[in-house]
């Protein structure tokens, strides 16, 4: 019934030139640190968060990665991805990367008062939720407003809940929060929800959700946190409606972690652009994952990336 | 049944090889165990048993009374992470999931000492004189969670003045709904300050500045 997850930091010199450095711990940082640490490279993989997994630690759980014939916990899947690259040596910090120079052959890479230098730099930085960009939304995170049902999900028992967003993420986390809440609407914009049609399905069975289409959140009113209103605008009449509901969680698209590589890295709408070989514009800085132009952002284009990369890396030190 | 797989008990094992001080674990639960009482015992019994260094003692809500007070336990499951003197460390409800990395952290801590606190913190902690309650409200599935905790911790273990609870929202829903808890993790300073999410040191600071 109880899930444990125990994350620790580990000691590392910071005088030794790494092989490699990633930047950022999620699905495609491990991959790519576990082949790496295969193939005998100095890598050290650099997270911000306490907890190695990127977005896979704030999944409920996931039914589309190969290899779990029964749906596995987010959680659950981040912890072994972490031991198994840790098993090959990989070696991690949790520490936010404050600054990155990539321009000299040896890469720099900022963390607090320390500086750690690597041959390779890969960005693996991945993506944070969208916003939905309406007044207020900021002020009320916390107070009704979340992007994360694993975290939030249980503090709304016996609730009413909006969820925002139609894709896969919006209707899946929507399930979740149904657990607890008495009922969630979810609002999409478009005229049909965009998700699997076996997420879609699920919501057949689950009588506490109810979908409104072709509607969006134009403002809210949480001055009065005992009695939240949201206004709902119906594009296909022009209506607007004002309802109550006790919190919102917000599913809409995803920003790219990009600030760190802004003015160094070509990008294209925030998302670093790579050649086949997730090389970027400078040599020897590779990136891979979520924060890539690419079509399909899913944990296993993820670990696909972060195998390819590593090999690449493998290659291009070989080379030099 | 074992609350912890074999695979995070070696961790564990090894991990604690790198204590130092002795840890005292000090619980306080009830005859009639509640059902997170019992489990949270449970996990407690596993991790004691990983370290020669670690003690767990297991109080009596009710009939240790007057220990209770003393480490100011007003509910249970609580959990106090001490060495020879009390810290100001305290778990309230199960630290599983996610938290059990701050149990871990906080034993590490009070048996090492070894902090993490940048020098500033460290300056401005020394400035305080007033007693300070931070309560950190969590969901074991949140992984935002464990810094809010830790950095609580840390600032209680250098800071006589500062007690820091991690309270789990869900098993103690009434003192959620007191302070508004709607997201975690969410840092009730002292009663009538909040601090939403993982945020850093000097926004915690800022908080507790509101009390001197
Ligand atoms: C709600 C939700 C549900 C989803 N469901 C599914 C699903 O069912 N199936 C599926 O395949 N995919 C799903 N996804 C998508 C999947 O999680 C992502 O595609 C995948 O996690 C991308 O991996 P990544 O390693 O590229 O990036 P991320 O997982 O985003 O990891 C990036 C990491 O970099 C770290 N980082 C960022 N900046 C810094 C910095 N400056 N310093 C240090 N570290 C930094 C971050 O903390 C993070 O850990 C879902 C996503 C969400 C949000």
């Amino acid at each position: 019934m109880f899930e444990f997850s125990l994350n620790l930091s580990q000691e590392i010199d910071k005088n030794q030139i790494f092989d490699l450095i990633i930047v950022g711990g999620g699905p495609a940082g491990l991959t790519a640190g576990l082949y790496a640490a295969r193939y005998k490279l100095n890598v050290l993989m650099i997270e911000k968060s306490f907890i190695s997994g990127g977005q896979l630690t704030g999944i409920d759980t996931i039914e589309n990665y190969p290899g779990f014939a029964e749906p596995v916990l987010g959680s659950k899947l981040a912890q072994n991805m972490a031991e198994q690259a840790k098993s090959f040596g990989l070696k991690s910090i949790n520490a936010f990367v404050d600054s990155l120079d990539l321009q000299k052959d040896i890469k720099e890479v900022k963390v607090g008062n320390d500086i750690y230098k690597a041959k390779t730099i890969l960005i693996t930085t991945g993506t944070s939720s969208g916003k939905l960009g309406i007044k207020h939304e900021d002020e009320y995170v916390g107070k009704g407003i979340s992007y994360c049902a694993t975290c939030d999900g249980p503090m709304f028992p016996d609730k009413k809940v909006l969820v925002i967003g139609g894709g896969n993420n919006a209707v899946k986390e929507a399930l979740f929060i149904a657990k607890y809440a008495k009922e969630v609407i979810i609002i999409h914009s478009g005229e049909k929800l965009n998700a699997a049609v076996s997420n879609i399905d699920k919501l057949k069975d689950e009588q506490k959700i109810k979908v409104l289409l072709n509607s969006s959140v134009k403002a809210i009113d949480f001055s009065d946190l005992k009695n939240k209103t949201f206004e709902i605008e119906n594009s296909s009449n022009n209506k607007v409606e004002t309802i109550t509901a006790d919190g919102m969680f917000i599913f809409v698209g995803t920003t790219p972690n990009t600030s760190l590589v802004e003015g160094q890295l070509e990008l294209e709408k925030g998302y670093i652009k790579t050649d086949c070989s997730l090389q970027t514009n400078i040599s020897g800085v590779f990136a891979a994952g979520d924060v890539i132009v690419k079509e399909l952002r899913q944990v296993a284009t993820a670990v696909g990336d972060g195998a390819l990369v590593a090999y690449k890396i493998n290659k291009y030190l070989s080379n030099l | 049944m074992a609350m912890l797989d074999e695979k995070i008990v070696s961790q564990l094992k090894e991990l604690f090889k790198g204590l130092d001080k002795e840890v005292n674990l000090k619980f306080f639960t009830q005859e009639l165990e509640c059902a997170f009482c019992k489990d949270t015992h449970n996990l407690l019994q596993e991790v004691a048993a990983s370290s020669d260094k670690i003690k767990l003692e297991v109080f009596d809500f009710q009939k240790d009374k007057e220990v209770a007070e003393q480490y100011k336990i007003d509910k249970i499951p609580a959990l106090v992470v001490m060495d020879e003197k009390d810290r100001g460390i305290r778990f309230f409800g199960i630290p599983s999931g996610y938290e059990f990395t701050s149990l871990i952290e906080s034993i590490k801590l009070v048996s090492t000492g070894k902090l993490q606190l940048k020098e500033s913190t460290k300056d401005f902690l020394n400035t305080v004189k007033k007693p300070v309650h931070l309560q950190v409200f969590v969901t074991p599935t949140c992984p935002y969670c464990p810094p809010a905790v830790v950095l609580a911790h840390q600032m209680a273990y250098y800071s006589e003045y500062i007690r820091a609870d991690m309270v789990e929202a869900s098993e103690f829903n009434t003192l959620s709904i007191k302070y508004n808890v709607q997201g975690v993790p969410r840092t009730v300073v002292n009663e009538t300050e909040f601090l939403e999410g993982a945020a850093p040191e000097e926004y915690l600071i800022e908080k507790i500045k509101a009390f001197l």
